[in-house]
């Protein structure tokens, strides 16, 4: 347990109460480590996104722990959560999430700002992740401007600005066609191999998480196959 | 996250909504207006008052009768209820006058400087060779050491036997036949003065009269203190006294007023030692006391509209954060998903209010600046053209500062309410509202 980056043990998460209580996650025991690519697939309603969820620290579980690190996370404090996720984890989201009327480059900005990092500097590192995904000429246009495809690239640009040990990717090319949504995988999986950034990709796409090392399939809040492909693959 | 950024970001969303902050900010300027007016016309008023009481020889200057004859009047007034009859206590001041002890004793009070014993002087008219009219005269005599507000010519003499001369009010100028008043000044007026025991039996009023011709010395300005009043010279005040009481005993000579000039910070201690001594002593504070008492009550109800407006525009702040609180639910999860504190994500919308209320209230401040200096001039044209010293509106840098801080305090405390329901928003609910 002490090796791995995120490991979770008897993870189990009930929404509401008394007659509408529904149990998402029934007790589920993971370990993912460092520079993995892991799809988490499953079917709509199966708990997938409420598994990210808890393994992205956006919310507490109702029962069992999640280790980051080694460090058991439920007794950190909001603060100290906040700071983890900020510069930790990188999000990109099948819906983008962009604030349209500001530009690419502001956007790309927000967790650098959220930092509270200075203004020449984010700017600096935004350019940097801009370029990454081949968009640094694109800085100045409006969010709104831009095509699906394009839009998240901005969206892995503002993942990665931070530097993050961790990409968590909610059906990343669920908005885009195959020939655009290649090019998101493309760039992710580059992010994997070339930075070392572990890759936890929530997908039903069964040709994107054949892509990936590792697939855990989760059906009625449990994880019913858990596959290493490649073991050892190419590094 | 930093403050700063906070800030700019805070006003950046405010402009994305153009028309509607522009209105909520308008609701904010609508109250902080009314306030900000008041309180420059609360300014200008007290202004004016201060230097008619230092016209009347500043905060010294103290008019003393005996308590009784206050005590009568007010009973008379009514404004005491009714009154039971005693052997000492009956309905009329005749008996009552400054006692030889008490104007001894009054010499003996620390703090007062000087005091004057006024004779009772009455006449009956006023008269000049430009009009066949006669008007009825409201003397009053100059008293040493105070000055007056004159418009024209100077104060009439204070020496006890100086000439017969009177300082008139500008209105009277004019009844007398001078329309430009400055000419009245070293022109000679008449007056009449009655002799009280003659007139008493005198089948016409003109047999008991004595005609005085008077210099005038100049014209007073208007003022609310000495609107009406003419100002007669020592020894003129005197000589109307020896007429009046022409052939009476000279116990039935006696006066019950007397003026003091009085050290401005003892005056408390001073009227408080009078009490003592059996006088009731009023200063011009205590008179001007009235006035201001009516005008600052005015005030308050025009204060108390502008903080109905000022709680409607907050009813506004609250309204418009909640739809913006709304409008970017998903921009709120994003932010708090990317590791946004609560309390940031709080200050982030209570920074928007604030800001509405700084817009608000400072668009009131330069507002009401540029209305009030118009209304003020204009006023000066018009209808305060007869006094030139009051100045309609001031505005004082740090009550101004003073209330759009309140404002903005106000504003925040607004916007508590949406920048709360902001701040405890669940990152992941929010990402998937639509």
């Amino acid at each position: 347990m002490t090796n791995a980056l995120l490991s979770t043990n008897g993870l189990k998460k009930i929404y509401g109460k008394n007659d509408t209580i529904f149990e998402a996650l029934k007790g589920i025991d993971l370990k993912i480590e460092a520079g993995e690519s892991v799809a988490i697939v499953g079917k709509s309603g199966s708990g997938k996104s409420t598994l990210m969820h808890l393994l992205a620290l956006l919310d507490k579980p109702t029962e069992g722990e999640i280790y980051l690190n080694g460090r058991n996370t439920s007794k950190l404090k909001n603060r100290k959560l906040n700071r983890l996720r900020n510069k930790e984890f990188g999000f990109v989201f099948q819906s983008f999430f962009m604030n349209a009327n500001d530009t690419v480059l502001n956007n790309v900005i927000l967790p650098l700002k959220i930092a509270g990092i200075s203004r020449r500097e984010r700017k600096r590192r935004a350019m940097e992740a801009l370029e990454v995904v081949e968009l640094d000429d694109k800085f100045k246009n409006k969010a709104s401007d831009l095509s699906g495809g394009q839009k998240q690239r901005v969206c892995i640009a503002r993942a990665i600005v931070n530097n993050p040990k961790v990409i968590f990717a909610d059906e990343p090319t669920g908005n885009l066609d195959t020939a655009t949504g290649e090019k998101i995988e493309k760039i992710l999986f580059d992010l994997n191999r070339k930075k070392g950034i572990t890759l936890i990709i929530v997908t039903h796409d069964e040709e994107l998480a054949a892509k990936c090392k590792r697939q855990i399939r989760i059906a009625d809040g449990l994880v019913v196959s858990d596959e290493k492909v490649k073991k050892g693959g190419k590094k | 996250m930093k403050t700063l950024d906070i800030l700019r970001d805070a006003n950046a969303n405010l402009w994305r909504n153009k028309i509607r902050s522009f209105l909520t900010i308008l609701a904010i300027f609508i109250g902080s207006f009314t306030i900000i007016l008041n309180s420059a016309i609360n300014a200008g008023v007290n202004d004016f008052m201060d230097k008619q009481i230092s016209n009347m020889g500043g905060d010294g200057y103290l008019e003393m009768m005996p308590t009784e004859a206050y005590d009568t009047a007010m009973d008379l007034l009514g404004s005491n209820g009714v009154k039971e009859y005693t052997e000492d206590k009956d309905s009329s001041n005749a008996s009552v006058y400054i006692k030889d002890e008490q104007i001894e004793k009054i010499g003996d009070i620390e703090g007062i400087k000087s005091f004057h014993v006024l004779a009772n002087s009455t006449a009956d008219y006023v008269t000049s060779d430009r009009t066949d009219k006669r008007y009825r005269l409201a003397l009053n005599l100059v008293v040493p050491g105070i000055s007056f507000d004159m418009s024209n010519g100077r104060t009439p003499s204070t020496e006890d036997d100086g000439p017969y001369e009177i300082a008139v009010n500008e209105d009277l100028a004019r009844a007398l036949g001078y329309e430009d008043v400055s000419e009245i000044v070293d022109q000679t007026i008449q007056i009449a003065v009655p002799s009280n025991l003659k007139c008493y039996t005198a089948t016409k009023r003109s047999k008991c009269q004595t005609i005085l011709d008077v210099k005038v010395t100049g014209t007073q300005a208007p003022g609310i203190l000495s609107m009406g009043g003419s100002r007669g010279s020592l020894s003129l005040w005197n000589r109307i006294n020896e007429i009046n009481f022409e052939g009476m005993p000279a116990e039935t000579n006696r006066s019950y007023q007397a003026t003091a000039d009085v050290e401005p910070d003892k005056i408390d201690e001073v009227k408080a030692a009078l009490e003592e001594i059996g006088l009731k002593a009023m200063s011009v504070d205590d008179e001007v006391g009235m006035f201001r008492t009516f005008f600052d009550a005015i005030l308050i109800v025009f204060n108390i509209f502008g903080a109905i407006a000022l709680i409607a525009a907050s009813i506004g702040i609250i309204n418009t954060l909640f739809m913006s609180v709304q409008e970017r639910t998903r921009e709120i999860g994003l932010d708090k998903a990317l590791g946004m504190s609560n309390g940031r994500v709080f200050f982030s919308f209570s920074a928007e209010a604030i800001l509405l209320g700084f817009w608000g209230s400072f668009v009131g401040v330069i507002v009401s600046i540029i209305l009030g200096t118009v209304a003020s001039n204009l006023a000066h044209e018009t209808f305060l053209k007869d006094f030139p010293t009051f100045t309609l509106t001031i505005f004082e840098p740090l009550t101004m500062i003073g209330i759009v801080a309140i404002i903005m305090l106000i504003a925040f405390l607004a916007g508590t309410l949406p920048a709360r329901k902001a701040s405890k928003k669940n990152p992941i609910d929010a990402l998937r509202y639509e």
